[in-house]
């Protein structure tokens, strides 16, 4: 064992020298690991390359580690940008695994974005990090009742049910398109069961035009398939060990936020082979007809998204954060860049914009402008030392010390 | 498609609760099409996560203005009264496919129900200014509810019908529609559900009933029409304009669909505008609107 690094078992491992899990110790991840999850890309990228062209300033690698936030520069006040600063030389590249690198750390969230070609004419969707399609099955799926939708004080509840038309007819339809783009598409996958998610993800491997695969295992919308792997560390491990096993394109395992402790959970996918998590879907609710008569959605349970659950997500990407290595997504009410920096703070490397498109499509394209003015305000070559700023310094086993949520 | 910011010009009560408000908005009053709509987003500080969708109800493109009439429901519609001339407002539009008019027909019978009117307003303006002749049926609950004639052209023949009787035709408007029916080339219809499933009754039941004959061989007859394309709209008798709780408008979130016969259809990309063929009647009814 290294020295100042400390043991902790993931699972149901008791304690660090006994369980099942202290056969593989692991590190604790502290602020330097998670900072060191965005690897600087490798030179030369496959046919899917991300990466925007070679920056005309070399980017000064941040100390990775150093524990201080860069400081206000002198020159750079919170006021504005220093004179002369040009937000392309920020680098904001960052790899989720498996050489999945994207041009910056914002991207759009599975299902509100559809395919990528609906907000084609009013958004640039080259310049967003990456497109999570909406959710995609092995069979076509008609979906839920509707109404489908509703607005709740400061969200929304959504039960669409992954209508969608089978990952042949999506391939068909897209794939060629999405070949062409700069962006990377990450498709968004759901099952019923571990079967479904691996004949999924098997036609997807090799397809050009897929840079990846987002597990969605946390539906609260469908009646099997949904939750069922989410809530349960030795399903969610198992179908991620499948998937692991059927595909090497770079896996993102999306979690629910409908669970007691995420932790084990996370530490079981991430132990299965995930390259990345994403925390989180949306929350279980409902509402009811305006005669209160009966639930309003024609699914009587709903998601809920929007700024409402910010604090939720937030909670939970902290927690996650500090008893994974791998790198997190941030998603849940992300409407502006302190969400941003927020998340980025509490140890996520990137986040997702949802439900705030629907309001401000061009909401993900100006968030990485000023992602990127803020680090030259903050006299930053890199978005990096904003990663993991309020994670404990010395967090101990997870089990013992982090964030207790007490509803 | 497009963002536009637009600048409110007037906003006033036409009718208990019910609100017009003219918008200069000059790409989209040039752009817009019957049956279309704007996706608007009301101010940050409303705390509100969605947009509304409005039915153009007017569109001047000489003056670049446009109109949306709309009843106060909830909170956005609440924040939209108090806007002010010289506010502007974040629209996205036009969106969804608009009303399809054969070129032959001359006849065009316009039915609303309420706030249906905001849906065919502009087909009345488009179809006369096509020389068609338009009857327009309008139902509503009482007489405080009757939309102004003063706000519809002269050319319009306008026909109303109370629930109450207190103004025109005692009953409901679909009883109307017999009349007309055999006049009329074609149908348009928006109002509530129960409505338009009367409506699609009664277009469904039109050929047996009225022997409707297709005298000649007409231009692409015998040729199949892909259902709920363009053609096959212009084709069918009646046309629906639907309504459906909205997130994205554009497509994405699958969120606004009705039932069709061919499984869900989204309002905001197939419809709003469908053939009533297209829409299967049964399992769309009962669903209930919530307060936006």
């Amino acid at each position: 064992m290294k020295p100042k690094r400390r043991v902790v078992t993931h699972g149901k491992g008791p304690g660090p020298a006994g369980g099942a899990g202290a056969a593989k110790p692991k590190r604790t991840p502290t602020v330097r690991t998670i900072r060191s999850a965005i690897v600087e890309p490798k030179g030369a990228r496959g046919a899917q390359a991300s990466v925007r062209p070679p920056v005309a300033a070399p980017s000064p690698i941040v100390a990775l580690g150093s524990p201080t936030i860069a400081p206000l520069a002198s020159g750079g006040r919170r006021a504005g940008v220093p004179a002369g600063f040009d937000p392309a030389t920020v680098d904001l590249r960052v790899d989720l695994g498996r050489d999945l690198v994207l041009a910056n750390p914002i991207l759009v969230a599975s299902g509100t974005f559809g395919y990528g070609v609906e907000y084609a004419e009013v958004v640039d969707v080259q310049r967003i990090g990456a497109i999570c399609c909406k959710g995609t099955t092995l069979k076509a799926r008609a979906g839920n009742r509707p109404p489908r939708v509703t607005e709740t004080p400061g969200g929304m509840l959504n039960s669409i049910g992954l209508q969608n038309p089978g990952i042949d007819a999506v391939l068909e339809r897209y794939a060629t398109l999405w070949a062409t783009w700069k962006v990377p598409v990450i498709v968004n996958v759901a099952g019923e069961s571990i079967e479904d998610y691996v004949g999924v993800v098997r036609k997807l491997d090799l397809v050009p035009g897929v840079a990846g695969v987002e597990l969605n295992i946390s539906c609260p919308n469908v009646g099997k398939g949904g939750l069922q792997f989410a809530i349960d560390q030795d399903a969610a491990a198992a179908v991620t060990r499948a998937v692991r096993r059927a595909t090497e394109l770079p896996l993102i395992v999306k979690l629910s936020p409908n669970v007691a402790d995420i932790r084990p959970i996370a530490a079981a996918i991430a132990e299965a082979g995930a390259d990345a998590l994403s925390a989180v879907n949306t929350l279980s609710g409902m509402a009811l007809r305006a005669d209160r008569t009966g639930p309003f959605l024609g699914n009587t349970y709903g998601g809920l998204s929007g700024p409402a659950i910010k604090p939720v997500a937030l909670r939970i990407v902290y927690e996650v954060a500090q008893v994974v290595e791998i790198p997190v997504v941030a998603i849940g009410g992300v409407t502006g860049l302190d969400d941003v920096l927020d998340y980025l703070a509490a140890g996520a490397v990137a986040v997702q914009v949802g439900t705030a498109i629907f309001a401000d499509p061009t909401l993900p394209v100006r968030l990485v402008d000023e992602l990127a003015a803020e680090c030259g305000r903050r006299g930053l070559a890199s978005y990096r030392p904003l990663v993991g700023t309020a994670l404990p310094r010395r967090p101990g086993p997870a089990s013992a010390r982090g964030v207790e949520y007490r509803p | 498609m497009q963002l536009v910011d637009a600048e409110l010009l007037e906003s006033r009560q036409i009718l208990p609760g019910q609100w017009l408000q003219h918008y200069h908005a000059p790409v989209l009053a040039a752009a817009t099409r019957a049956g279309q709509f704007v996706h608007v987003r009301t101010g940050d500080w409303s705390g509100l996560v969605l947009r509304r969708p409005f039915t153009v109800n007017t569109a001047d493109s000489a003056t670049g203005t446009l109109s949306i009439h709309f009843r106060e429901v909830g909170r956005g519609t609440a924040w939209l009264t108090r806007m002010r001339p010289g506010d502007r407002l974040d629209m996205l539009g036009p969106l969804g496919q608009g009303f399809q008019v054969d070129a032959r027909s001359r006849h065009l019978l316009l039915v609303a129900g309420g706030l249906g009117i905001a849906d065919v307003r502009l087909l009345v303006d488009e179809a006369i200014r096509d020389g068609r002749q338009v009857v327009l049926l309008y139902g509503c609950r009482d007489a405080s509810e009757v939309y102004p004639s003063s706000l519809l052209p002269d050319e319009v023949e306008y026909v109303v019908a109370t629930d109450d009787g207190s103004v025109g035709h005692h009953g409901f408007v679909t009883d109307l529609v017999l009349d007309y029916e055999a006049w009329a080339d074609q149908a348009f219809a928006c109002g509530p559900l129960p409505m338009l499933r009367a409506l699609a009754a009664v277009a469904a039941g039109r050929k047996g009933r009225l022997g409707v004959a297709t005298l000649g061989r007409k231009r692409g007859a015998g040729r199949p029409v892909r259902m709920g394309s363009p053609e096959a709209r212009r084709k069918a008798f009646l046309q629906v304009a639907m309504e459906q709780n909205m997130g994205c408008a554009v497509g994405a979130c699958l969120g606004c669909v009705v039932w069709g016969v061919d499984g869900p259809q989204r309002v905001c990309r197939e419809g709003p505008v469908f053939a009533a063929d297209e829409i299967d009647w049964e399992a769309t009814a009962g669903a209930g609107t919530h307060k936006r």
